[in-house]
């Protein structure tokens, strides 16, 4: 196996086991964004991550149905583009403060100017 | 907790219309002293409660993973089996092969097993927050 193939292996490897812990986060930051139907939410996430986070709409009802049992997401209905009325997500003040407290105790880290310049840097 | 949901609702309307079935055929096979055959008709009853309890166990757990260890499905079995098993001979629709006594030790044993049940689910239920296990709420 080449080097760079193996390199390729690897980082599939890695991005997959990472990007499973990701989708909360993704999905939350889209609601902090504001309301947001699935399909809404579908597109933020994938457009705001470039396309590196992928999701499928079911996958996605069942993640907001469980996050709306704990009481961290609520959802209220609104009229849709195109005709049947759609549930629109949105973080509850648990849920925000879940999202912030988050952020603050494992996002914040890689703004530390240590950790960025190890990010930035090229060696 | 939501306790009784669409899917445990579906599979209690299965089973009722089955459990009656299974009455009806088994009190016509015994009166009808056709006593080697029940046993398949006990088999069939058998095998389709866990076709439909797979079937709506599989939806709820899809729909909402409620940590239940299955106890509100075993819950909904025992109450439903039985209840319709002691209907059936206080109206008298029992053969005369058919001994009531056993229907009420079968409520009895089973419902030392379902007791069991309750205290395994109340035991291991700290690992969950308003009913949904922790490791699956970001899953």
């Amino acid at each position: 196996m080449s080097t760079n193939n193996q390199m390729s292996e690897l980082l599939s490897a890695w991005e997959e086991t990472y990007k499973k812990g990701q989708l909360t986060l993704w999905v939350f930051l889209s609601l902090k964004d504001g309301k947001k139907c699935v399909d809404e939410i579908k597109s933020f996430v994938e457009e705001q991550s470039n396309q590196t986070m992928t999701c499928k709409s079911q996958s996605l009802y069942r993640n907001l149905r469980k996050c709306q049992h704990v009481g961290i997401v609520d959802f209220e209905t609104g009229e849709g583009n195109k005709g049947p009325e759609r549930k629109y997500y949105f973080l509850t003040e648990l849920g925000l403060e879940l999202l912030n407290s988050f952020i603050e105790r494992n996002i914040n880290l890689f703004f530390s100017k240590q950790i960025k310049n190890l990010i930035l840097s090229e060696d | 907790m939501k306790t009784i949901t669409k899917n445990l609702l579906a599979f209690s309307i299965g089973l009722i219309a089955l459990t009656i079935a299974f009455r009806f055929s088994l009190s016509t096979m015994l009166q009808n002293r056709l006593f080697g055959s029940v046993w398949i008709v006990a088999t069939i009853y058998g095998i389709l409660i866990f076709i439909i309890g797979w079937i709506f166990g599989k939806k709820e757990k899809m729909n909402l993973p409620l940590y239940d260890i299955g106890f509100r499905f075993h819950l909904a079995t025992y109450i439903i089996c039985n209840l319709i098993a002691e209907i059936w001979h206080l109206i008298g629709l029992q053969s005369e092969y058919e001994n009531v006594r056993i229907l009420h030790l079968t409520v009895i044993y089973w419902g030392i097993g379902l007791l069991i049940h309750f205290i395994i689910y109340l035991v291991t239920r700290k690992n969950a927050i308003k009913g949904i296990e922790k490791s699956e709420i970001f899953e």
